[in-house]
């Protein structure tokens, strides 16, 4: 740095002089040792007037005082200052740095260099990102960022991955990170192709987290979109087809196998599983246009979607479009940036279950009933065969050809930002947007579907389900920063502000059934259901939240001491419309230093060795309202109210505090970083069952579930990040990076002691199966463990506790269990732990090679330690005689003696696995320097989820973080989940694939 | 000067925002406040309807809530602990953590789910029956009502746990009672609302509780009916018999209160009957009448729940009950479970001549609709046709999927829901003769004291008089009556043979008489709760 320069800043004559000299303009290139630079970042130090070179390098800006200081900088080259000293030509050649220390970093309310991070943050760019067909943006990061775990179990093209940042940091259900999209703090990335993406930052510590208050309680995923550049017009395609093909599935007893094996045989062999499922050919095609003028630039996308899944009738259709505006004016005091987006989609949801029933569906049975080998009147079930009198079961080619389930969403967000230099130190921002989702779910189930079309009931056959709603977040900010430098050495910044964000929705529910045929689609004609005409089955339901609020002031102190020693602190006072009325605000500190030490140890061709230390507090919230107030709902006669919920105005923020002490080291072609942290959540937010008598006098009772703030609990954990460039040549580079982390969560207080988890229907109710204790860690399934001996067809289980007899049963003794909860010494039952359902490591390995006009990228991935409950196994293994009509798994553990299903042991599978996630191989073609039209093509060809190496038995190995409950005999899937537990890989998860990609880049 | 002038501009950038820091939530889409309605005309309806709707209904509405008539509840802890019914494992489907098997072979243990989950519902009752109360707005009969309602609710907690906390008003942590205490504290409050302080040489002419048959509310009779139940199982409760108030109390709601055992003559048309199939009666008479799917009006019903298939949700017997292709049989809505069935001795214990054993059973070859053999396609072996056999294999692992009689007595209706539209009575006539008898015969010392009682409610059963009666006898033929009406665990206990073996179930420890208090409300309670002994 130039030291010297920065005396002027002390100085406010100096200042004043500085206004009357002469504005001038400059201009130059910037150059490396290869040739000229293209997209140089380059600000006039202390304004917001700036430039971009161009292809050839070079730039030009107006009105740049004589003695200002000119910022060049550039991703992955040395930033430079350069003062103008009266100057309008000044060329620069920049030079490499293998450490990327001056690379930007977006935080919370502003940016800054990696080398003055204090705190745990991550960048990936473009570059990076996973590659082939992508259409959720989260998972372009998955096994990328060390303690960032993404899963979409099965691939489901229309489900969004569940993502946690260091595990789980609440037990209610905001436990997914804060999305900030250019600015846009709690974006949904819905709303955001991936192909318009620049860069994502994810904020992993409480200290980094900190300045974005309750909202970041979850870690923070800032995403920047791509901006235009200056000069002329740039038109880019991007366009791809891909092909997914199942990977795996269920093993599995085919008809003959089934019929040797005593199944009632019905006469066909039918591979159910091939009758539903297809290759998926999903195309995704991409047009932007992006430039700029004078003080103007701009970006435009358009991206078409069209994915498919390996499910018959199972994807989507969207249409995304952005635009991105950036202009300054008076006198390029003040930089307006203006960004709109638009995301709709149309999707077929298809049906999960018919990939369940192909598994457990009688493999003898016919498809239709002309085929049934008994007298069978097909008619009411449309010429389809159903396997009547068993409990869950239906036929899947009915279920996936008979009935319909479809969606649409819209989503809208635009984002106005206004910068104002007040002086050369002093910047004012204020920010607004707003986000509007709009959703239509539709379901019709044919008056001759057994699935829920109730086709065997006497009258109300057909059902039609409709649900609709709208999302609206509006956000307010302005803040204030303030630059000081103190002295030679000393940098300081202020920076303070205020937040409004204002969050509503309201939703719809109509199901109707009772159809009279099934000519029309009865979605669109509802007026037939004879549903109107027999009262209380129709099912109505809506819902409106309050206006929910979340209002902060907050400020903070960066303070840089000799450019080495770094210091920030926070402070953000918070307060939220659904806590309590006597906590409704809290406070929340941050602190954060970091020191390079190699400035003054100076090692041998060390370029960085950086110790950091970050402590922070954040807030955290449920989603649902209402949580301090009391509640009614209708009564059976709708004339009366019942009681649902205990009101507690003392409900106060859950605290989430988080320490974090992270070494960076950098040397020539080594790169490493080492987090380790400690993490408390106190006062988690949780409904429970209260003791009526535990309420203060005077508090009315209405109801023995309340919403209390309910225990605490601790993630320690650990991160490490390795870059190595193996090789590092002009026309042949490769570098290799490797990202391990890893954490465990206890819960240290809580006043219950009880399993999660019900396995559900046929059978396996009651059967809970992850433990939830205080003491002890989260995530651990509970149960019998089978000896390996089958009496009677029954699973033997082991005296655990070597009491002289066994009590294996899931429910009735779990106090003082293995881990003797009731703290009488005395180990009652015979159930301990199996396994847990969070992996102990999480690996990432990335490959990326450069060789003259090739390119290869891969990631392998691999998460170890996890086990799952094998839900198909649990249920479907035992050879059960007494009803024999489902098919039988028939994995590596089957044992034909065990003819009763019980879970235990034998169904607790370690799930370790490791995976080549993506690999991609691209050709980037030579164009002439002059052609007109053309400014570069590339081919590229990408393959998904190639092979697995497992040994779980299961369809796919990745982790379940949450559990969403059990659903049997075709119900409907409830919409919350439990992150307290993990680990149970359910009948309705999707089935893996595995996707081939090929890619086309065009730039005009 | 630069920092006075940037706070200024924040400063007043911030006011210009309106409701800088306003944080009130007011609730749109959910109601925050307790609410009654009004339904214009009590006489209007006729059962199809859930009942009146007035400042004490959603306290009565509780009884739906509160596992009376469906499964994982308090139906299901009362009727599966005894011989009267088991849920058996058919091999994959219900063996749901072994619950059942627990309760039925009485290995049951604090974090038993339907044990846990009665309570729970119990208490959510009660806590409904004290918002009624303290809101200040009921009339003496309505408060008296509710009193006596809320006793109903702790005299099950009293019958199922013994131990419990009493908590009759808002707030306040109070000790758990001992069982004798909950014992007087249901006594007290029920003699609290019938106006006196002993049913023995009681004078009812000023109590706030009428005379005028309210099937789904608490009248005199109701009130000296539970009284009567409560009675008869004091020596349980509290070591001291109390047969002679028993006597009184069951025998004044027999002689004043109006009510007729429903007999010959007595009938509902047959809301089961398959057209097409001629021996299903068109009409069900005498004791199938009292628990018929329009039993509305029943004379022998004293007090019951108001269940209908639209407003007053909860009852499922069919469901719980029957194989799932008997769904064609009654033209059921939607597939039942093929859950409870009763035991085999249980369903000998009948002549073959007793009227209550073809209502309360369902056995034997099933029909569709239309008269056909309801075939089974998932039936194991060739036999495909649907036969209930009396005789069940075993409890656990693989019951057969046919075995055992069925559910039949709170008979089901053709094309029905769910939810059923039977009443459930609480008090009912037979109950009261039979409770009179066995209190006298308590008394005297001497069973055949019962015989007159006895022989009444078997000539309503077609069965012949008896000349004499032992203890054994009698307990039989109080089984038979008062199937699936929630008396055989007392009745069992009261007779010593709760903790005998049967069937599958081997003898079981005393202290099972009570069940054991949920874990989860002794995690909750921080100490002020303890567990029954035993457990």
């Amino acid at each position: 740095m130039k030291n010297k320069l920065l005396k002027r800043m002390l100085l406010p004559l100096a200042m004043l002089l500085g206004s009357f000299i002469y504005a001038q303009s400059v201009s130059g290139v910037v150059s490396d040792a290869s040739g000229p630079v293209p997209g140089v970042n380059i600000i006039v130090k202390g304004t917001s007037k700036g430039a971009q070179t161009d292809f050839d390098g070079k730039y030009s800006i107006d009105g740049v005082d004589a003695n200002a200081t000119i910022v060049y900088s550039f991703l992955g080259y040395k930033t430079q200052e350069v003062a103008v000293s009266g100057r309008s030509t000044i060329n620069i050649t920049l030079e490499e740095d293998a450490a990327q220390l001056d690379e930007v970093v977006v935080v919370g309310y502003g940016s800054t260099t990696k080398k003055e991070i204090t705190s745990a943050v991550t960048k990936v760019s473009e570059e990076e990102f996973n590659r082939g067909t992508i259409n959720d943006p989260a998972e372009l990061l998955q096994g990328k960022v060390a303690g960032l775990s993404i899963y979409n179990k099965g691939g489901n093209p229309n489900e969004d991955a569940v993502i946690r940042l260091r595990g789980i940091s609440t037990v209610g259900s905001n436990s997914s990170p804060l999305i900030v999209v250019d600015g846009v703090i709690g974006a949904s990335l819905n709303n955001v192709d991936p192909n318009d993406i620049a860069d994502m930052t994810v904020l992993k510590d409480g200290s980094a987290a900190a300045i974005y208050g309750s909202r970041g309680s979850s870690g923070v995923i800032i995403v920047t979109t791509k901006r235009g550049k200056p000069g002329t017009a740039q038109v880019s395609y991007n366009g791809s087809v891909a092909m997914a093909t199942i990977y795996n599935t269920i093993d599995r007893l085919d008809g003959n196998q089934f019929a040797a094996a005593g199944g009632t045989d019905l006469g066909s062999r039918t591979n159910w599983l091939d009758l539903v499922t297809r290759n998926g050919i999903s195309t995704i095609n991409n047009v932007a246009i992006s430039g700029g003028f004078d003080r103007t630039n701009f970006r435009v996308s358009t991206n078409f979607r069209d994915a498919q899944g390996i499910l018959d009738k199972s994807g989507f259709k969207q249409f995304n479009t952005r635009l991105q505006t950036s202009t300054t004016m008076l006198d390029d005091k003040l930089k307006i940036d203006f960004n709109a987006s638009y995301t709709n989609r149309d999707s077929e949801f298809g049906f999960n279950e018919a990939l369940r029933y192909a598994i457990l569906y009688n493999p003898t049975a016919p498809v239709y009933g002309v085929d049934s080998p008994y007298p069978y009147n097909a008619d009411p079930y449309g010429g389809y065969f159903e396997t009547l009198g068993l409990f869950d079961s239906f036929n899947p080619v009915s279920i996936i050809n008979q009935n319909t389930n479809m969606g649409s969403r819209n989503e809208f967000t635009y984002y106005a930002n206004l910068k104002y230099s007040l002086t050369d130190d002093i910047q004012l921002n204020t920010l607004y947007s707003e986000q509007a989702s709009k959703y239509t779910n539709k379901e019709y189930y044919k008056t001759t579907s057994l699935f829920r079309g109730s086709a065997t009931s006497p009258t109300r056959k057909g059902l039609a389900r409709l649900t609709t709603g709208e999302n609206k977040f509006k956000l307010f900010e302005f803040y204030g920063d303030y630059d000081v430098d103190a002295s030679d050495k000393l940098k300081l910044k202020f920076t303070a502000g205020y937040s409004w964000q204002e969050e509503t929705y309201y939703k719809y529910f109509l199901s109707a059934g009772d159809f009279p045929n099934d000519s029309l689609n009865y979605l669109d004609a509802l007026e037939w259901s004879q549903d109107q005409i027999n009262s209380g089955q129709i099912e109505i339901n809506s819902d409106r939240s309050p206006e929910q609020r979340i209002i902060a002031f907050f400020g903070r102190f960066n303070a840089t001491f000799d450019d080495a020693i770094y210091f920030n602190a926070s402070l953000r006072r918070e307060g939220a419309t659904k806590l309590g009325e006597n906590n409704r605000w809290g406070n929340f500190p941050s602190f954060g230093l970091g020191v390079d030490l190699n400035k003054y140890l100076q090692l041998d061709n060390v370029d960085l060795l950086k110790v950091r230390l970050g402590y922070g507090v954040t807030g955290s919230l449920p989603s649902e309202f209402g949580l301090a107030q009391s509640g009614y709902g209708p009564s059976g006669n709708l004339l009366s109210s019942v009681p649902n919920r205990q009101p507690n105005p003392d409900l106060k923020w859950e605290e989430k505090a988080e320490t974090n002490l992270g070494f960076e080291f950098n040397a020539g072609r080594l790169s490493a970083t080492l987090d380790l942290y400690t993490r408390k959540v106190s006062d988690f937010i949780l409904g429970q069952k209260i003791d009526p008598a535990d309420l203060p006098p005077d508090t009315i009772f209405i109801s023995d579930y309340q919403i209390r703030n309910s225990g605490q609990l601790t993630t320690k954990g650990f991160e490490l990040g390795l870059n190595y460039d193996i090789v590092k040549r002009d026309d042949f580079t490769y570098n290799s990076g490797i990202i391990l982390s890893s954490y465990s969560t206890t819960l240290d207080s809580f006043d219950q002691t009880t399993l999660r988890g019900n396995l559900g229907a046929p059978g396996q109710n009651d059967t809970n199966v992850v433990l939830v204790a205080p003491g002890e860690k989260i995530g651990q399934i509970y149960g019998a463990v089978w000896t390996g001996e089958v009496v009677n067809g029954s699973q033997v289980f082991a005296d655990v506790n070597g009491d002289g007899n066994t009590d294996a049963s899931q429910t009735s003794q779990i106090i003082g269990n293995a881990i003797d909860a009731d703290g009488d010494g005395v180990i009652d039952g015979d159930l301990t732990k199996l396994g847990n359902g969070i992996p102990d490591f999480e690996l990432g390995w990335t490959h990326a090679l450069k060789y003259k006009n090739w390119d290869v990228n891969a990631l392998f991935r691999g998460a170890f330690g996890h086990s799952l409950v094998n839900n198909f196994r649990v249920f479907y293994e035992p050879r059960v005689g007494s009803q024999s009509s489902y098919n039988f798994v028939n994995t590596k553990y089957a044992d034909p003696a065990i003819t009763n299903a019980k879970f235990s042991s034998l169904y607790v599978e370690k799930a370790d696995f490791f995976k080549l996630d993506n690999i991609s191989v691209g050709y980037t073609f030579d164009i002439a320097e002059n052609n007109k039209y053309l400014k570069d093509i590339r081919l590229s060809l990408s393959a998904q989820n190639l092979f697995t190496i497992t040994g779980y038995t299961g369809a796919d190995p990745e982790p379940s973080l949450v559990d969403r409950g059990a659903v049997d005999n075709g119900n409907f899937l409830g919409g919350t989940t439990d992150p307290l537990a993990p680990g149970i890989d359910r009948r309705y998860n999707y089935f893996s694939s595995t996707t081939i990609t090929f890619g086309v880049n065009v730039n005009f | 000067m630069k920092n006075i002038f940037k706070l200024l501009l924040m400063c007043s950038a911030l006011l210009a925002v309106s409701a800088c820091t306003n944080l009130d939530e007011t609730l749109v889409g959910e109601v925050g406040s307790q609410f009654n309605g009004e339904e214009p005309d009590f006489a209007s309806f006729n059962g199809g309807g859930a009942g009146p709707s007035d400042a004490v209904s959603s306290a009565f509405n509780q009884l739906r809530e509160s596992g009376s008539a469906n499964h994982g509840g308090y139906f299901g802890v009362q009727s599966v602990s005894t011989d009267e019914m088991a849920v058996t494992q058919k091999g994959g489907d219900w063996y749901d953590g072994g619950i059942w098997l627990d309760i039925h072979r009485h290995t049951y243990g604090p974090s038993n789910g339907p044990i846990r989950d009665t309570w729970g519902a119990q208490y959510a009752a009660i806590g409904a029956c004290n918002t009624a109360l303290g809101a200040g707005d009921l009339d003496a009969n309505q408060t008296a009502q509710v009193k006596a309602l809320r006793a109903f609710f702790y005299y099950r907690l009293l019958d199922l746990y013994g131990r419990v906390k009493i908590i009759t008003e808002a707030g306040g942590d109070v000790p758990q009672s001992t069982r004798a205490q909950v014992f007087n504290f249901v006594e007290n409050e029920l003699l609290d609302a019938l106006g006196i302080v002993n049913v023995v040489g009681m004078d009812l002419s000023t109590s706030p509780l009428g005379t005028a048959q309210m099937p789904y509310r608490i009248n005199q009779f109701a009130a000296l009916g539970l009284l009567a139940k409560l009675y008869l199982n004091a020596e349980v409760y509290t070591g001291i018999a109390r047969y002679e108030e028993a006597s009184v109390a069951a025998g004044y709601v027999v002689d004043n209160g109006g009510y007729v055992l429903c007999s010959d003559g007595c009938s509902v048309p047959n809301e089961g009957k398959r057209p097409s199939v001629a021996s299903d009666p068109e009409i069900l008479e005498g004791y199938a009448a009292v628990f018929a799917p329009n039993n509305q009006d029943n004379p022998e019903i004293i007090w019951s729940i108001a269940y209908d298939n639209v407003s007053g949700l909860n009852m499922n017997f069919a469901q719980m009950t029957l194989h799932y292709s008997s769904q064609f049989t009654w033209n059921l809505q939607e597939q039942p479970w093929n859950g409870y069935s009763a035991l085999e001795d249980f369903y000998n214990s009948y002549d073959s001549a007793d009227k209550r054993k073809t209502a309360n059973f369902i056995v034997g070859p099933q029909l569709d609709y239309e008269g056909s053999v309801i075939l089974d396609y998932a039936a194991t072996g060739d036999d495909l046709a649907l036969d209930y056999t009396v005789e069940i294999n075993e409890l656990e692992p693989n019951a057969s999927r046919k075995g055992g009689a069925r559910l039949g007595k709170f008979s089901f209706r053709q094309g029905q829901r769910n939810d059923m539209d039977n009443d459930y009575p609480i008090i009912r006539l037979g109950d009261m003769y039979l409770i009179r008898a066995e209190a006298d015969a308590r008394v005297a010392g001497d069973w055949n004291v019962a015989l007159t009682d006895v022989n009444t409610i078997r000539a309503r059963a077609d069965v012949p008089a008896l000349t004499s009666l032992t203890a054994d006898e009698f307990l039989a033929e109080r089984g038979r009556e008062m199937f699936m009406e929630v008396t055989r665990r007392q009745d069992l206990i009261r007779f010593g043979k709760y903790n005998d073996s049967w069937w599958e179930k081997t003898a079981s420890a005393p202290f099972r008489n009570v069940f054991p208090i949920p874990q989860e409300q002794i995690d909750a309670s921080n100490g002020t709760l303890t567990q029954n002994p035993g457990y």
